[in-house]
């Protein structure tokens, strides 16, 4: 066998030097709009994703169905004001209100923008209309416009790429490069060919996405995931890295699936008229939401969690009482999001007009606790800045956040704050060559390892932890003790080894997951109280506390040990008077 | 095999599957023969390569433990699992 030595010796990888303004981590739904906000000021950027073609990359490569807008077409309920006049209610009193103020009054000109570069926001079914809108459940008015996303990732990343920027495919960034507090830019390789990248610029936009495979789901499928499980983190694990802070990491998503296959589809169920029922035959959602299948998720998840908790699971999703044509419908519709649906109950051989089927609930994931509009991860302000200047976050990896439409406005936010701040910095000193020699070093010593782990065990350990200490079950004294293990589980992170360099892709984000897995506990061991549902589930603390829990919980990295701090939203979130919201 | 590929539907040249797969996880190394499915334990089974092939050469096998899950739902939530099994 061949020595360390000669191993390194023998795989010299090139490195590559570009320089840029602006560095963009991640090309889904935020990167490449922070692209077009980059180029439009006018400063250079390079836009990285680990996925093979930037017009498929991220959550929504195989499309979308709904976008969510105020549009200011007449009703009263469509206006920045009336929406934001809800806003500390729908959030329950914890959000960075300017920010999401900010958020609501750039949807229309989104809209706008968007159309501009191509997307078709008609509803196929109703062609007639310029936009067919619908409320969704717990909103205060009818904001969701439904369309077809089909090509709506090919649109925003021809623009992106169009617009001139510099695009790395099948290229992951391991780390921030940070000289003095501030960026300098990012470490990047080809997770095929394994040449490495270094980008040297002035600022750098974090848009990775959100944090999957974070929990155990039912299949034992680490990559069956309700969201897109290649998005494990890891720009919120490099800003902690260079000294900025995540928010709100205490609040948890999941949703209801059909058992053994985690998946999207529960809003078109529930939306087709299906029914939940426990093992007793009964209708029991009503007892954790007056609108029962038809509340808010994380109310849904409660309602599963709290019956199988006492016994009376297993539950099932019922349509057998619908309309065959309505049925029908619906199944047609499950593929436009997860295209594989459809394949599913087919091979499991079931037929929805004559039984209901067995749900369960998904995987946790950091996304952002089942709300639209506040989110989970990198803590950003209304101009979508970090606690570190330079660094800017936009989409599922920051505190302000919202399906595609909040990841498309912040995204963009961010990418032209970007470029001005990077535009006004001193260019970005290039590296010594030893400094380049030590990045690769460093990058590939699991490639390098001749005994260690796999990225999988490592995972599974991760997965483990968080499920029976912080997931669904959080008190003080095992939360703690979860707390405990996963930072033993630190010292394994340099014994991950990789075969090839997809290998340390998967090595990198194993550790993230574990980072991310880390600032959750932290995070909610700090939240003395439960809310928004099954989002903050404390056995210890039942019951919402609005005296002294109304506050954003933050987490940074001191000396290598995550700490929390927080401080008080100053909201009030009682709905406003008349107004019914549920 | 979560991913099956028809070698005799396959079409030559296409590369479709490998550029789409958000995971990397499909690989055509050589136009002449057909993909190969690399890392299927890293298959996120969102069905895109199947989706988008131009002449469906690919199908999605859910294997046993997703078609027909056993897992007791109770550790999904941190709670101990029960004697029998409840699915
Ligand atoms: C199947 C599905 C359907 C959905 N449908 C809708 C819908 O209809 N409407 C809606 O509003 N929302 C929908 N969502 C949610 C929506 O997709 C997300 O909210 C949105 O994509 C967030 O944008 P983002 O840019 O933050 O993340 P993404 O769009 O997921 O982009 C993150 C990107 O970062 C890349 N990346 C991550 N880490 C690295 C790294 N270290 N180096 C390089 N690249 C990296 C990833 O490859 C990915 O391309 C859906 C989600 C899923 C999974
Ligand atoms: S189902 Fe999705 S993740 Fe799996 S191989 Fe096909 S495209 Fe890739
Ligand atoms: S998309 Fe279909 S035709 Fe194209 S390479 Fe893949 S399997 Fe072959």
């Amino acid at each position: 066998m061949a020595s360390l030595a000669t191993n390194l010796e023998a795989q010299k990888e090139p490195i590559h030097v570009l320089e840029t303004d602006v560095v963009i981590v991640g090309g889904g739904v935020a990167g490449c709009l922070a692209a077009l906000g980059t180029t439009e000021v006018g400063a250079r950027v390079v836009i990285c994703d680990k996925c093979g073609l930037l017009e498929r990359a991220g959550s929504v490569g195989g499309g979308t169905d709904h976008f969510t807008a105020v549009l200011e077409e007449g009703p009263e309920w469509d206006t920045p004001e009336y929406l934001m006049s809800y806003m500390p209610a729908l959030l329950e009193g914890v959000a960075d209100i300017e920010a999401v103020e900010r958020l609501v009054q750039g949807l229309k000109p989104m809209v706008h923008l968007l159309e501009k570069l191509g997307v078709d926001f008609h509803d196929p079914e109703n062609p007639d209309i310029p936009y067919y809108r619908h409320r969704a459940f717990g909103m205060p008015g009818a904001y969701t416009i439904n369309f077809d996303g089909t090509n709506f990732k090919h649109i925003i990343g021809r623009s992106a790429r169009r617009a001139g920027a510099k695009v790395l495919e099948r290229t992951m960034v391991s780390d921030l490069l940070m000289v003095e507090g501030r960026p300098r830019g990012a470490v990047a390789f080809h997770i095929r060919t394994g040449d490495v990248y270094v980008i040297l610029g002035q600022a750098v936009v974090i848009a990775t996405g959100d944090a999957n495979r974070l929990g155990k789901n039912a299949s034992g499928h680490a990559f069956d995931s309700w969201h897109f499980p290649y998005n494990a983190g890891e720009g919120r694990a490099m800003a902690l890295r260079a000294g900025a802070r995540l928010a709100n990491m205490e609040f948890v998503d999941s949703t209801l699936s059909p058992k053994g296959y985690s998946t999207q589809g529960l809003n078109a169920f529930v939306g087709g008229g299906a029914h939940f029922i426990n093992a007793l035959g009964e209708r029991f959602m009503f007892k954790y939401h007056p609108d029962a299948e038809r509340g808010r998720r994380s109310d849904i998840i409660n309602g599963f969690i709290t019956e199988t908790r006492e016994g009376r699971g297993p539950i099932y999703c019922d349509c057998t009482h619908l309309p065959e044509d309505e049925i029908r419908r619906l199944v047609n519709t499950l593929g436009v999001d997860r295209p594989a649906l459809p394949d599913f109950f087919a091979q499991k051989k079931i037929d929805l007009t004559k039984e209901p089927f067995e749900v369960c609930v998904t995987e946790i994931a950091s996304v952002r606790g089942g709300q639209p509009f506040r989110g989970s991860g990198v803590h950003i302000d209304k101009d979508a800045c970090s606690s570190t200047p330079g660094i800017f976050a936009g989409g599922d990896c920051s505190t302000t956040s919202s399906g595609i439409a909040g990841a498309t406005v912040m995204g963009h936010i961010a990418g032209m704050n970007a470029a001005h701040f990077a535009l006004s910095q001193p260019k970005a000193k290039p590296l010594t060559s030893n400094e380049k020699d030590q990045i690769r070093e460093m990058l590939y010593r699991p490639l390098r390892l001749r005994e260690g782990i796999s990225f999988h065990a490592f995972e599974d350990q991760v997965r483990s932890i968080v499920t029976d200490y912080v997931g669904y079950r959080r008190e003080e004294i095992r939360m703690r003790e979860g707390l405990k293990m996963l930072r033993t589980l630190r010292s394994q992170e340099d014994r991950i080894k990789a075969e090839d360099y997809h290998g340390v892709m998967r090595v990198n984000e194993a550790r993230s997951i574990r980072i991310n897995a880390e600032a959750l506990a932290v995070s909610a061991i700090e939240r003395k109280e439960t809310r928004d549902g099954a989002a903050h589930l404390r056995l210890d603390y039942p019951k919402t506390d609005n005296e002294n829990e109304l506050r954003i919980i933050m987490v940074e990295q001191i000396g290598g040990e995550l700490r929390a701090i927080s401080r008080p939203t100053g909201l009030n979130p009682t709905p406003p008077p008349k107004k019914d919201i549920s | 095999m979560p991913i099956v590929i028809d070698p005799k539907i396959c079409r030559e040249g296409c590369t479709i599957c490998d550029y789409f797969c958000p995971g990397d996880i499909i690989y055509r190394i050589s136009p002449k023969e057909s993909p190969v499915v690399k890392y299927q334990d890293e298959c996120w089974y969102c069905g895109i390569c199947a989706d988008n092939c131009p002449v469906d050469a690919i199908t999605i096998v859910f294997p046993e433990n997703m078609v027909n899950c056993q897992t007791d739902v109770r550790t999904l939530m941190g709670l101990p699992a029960q004697n029998v099994s409840r699915s």
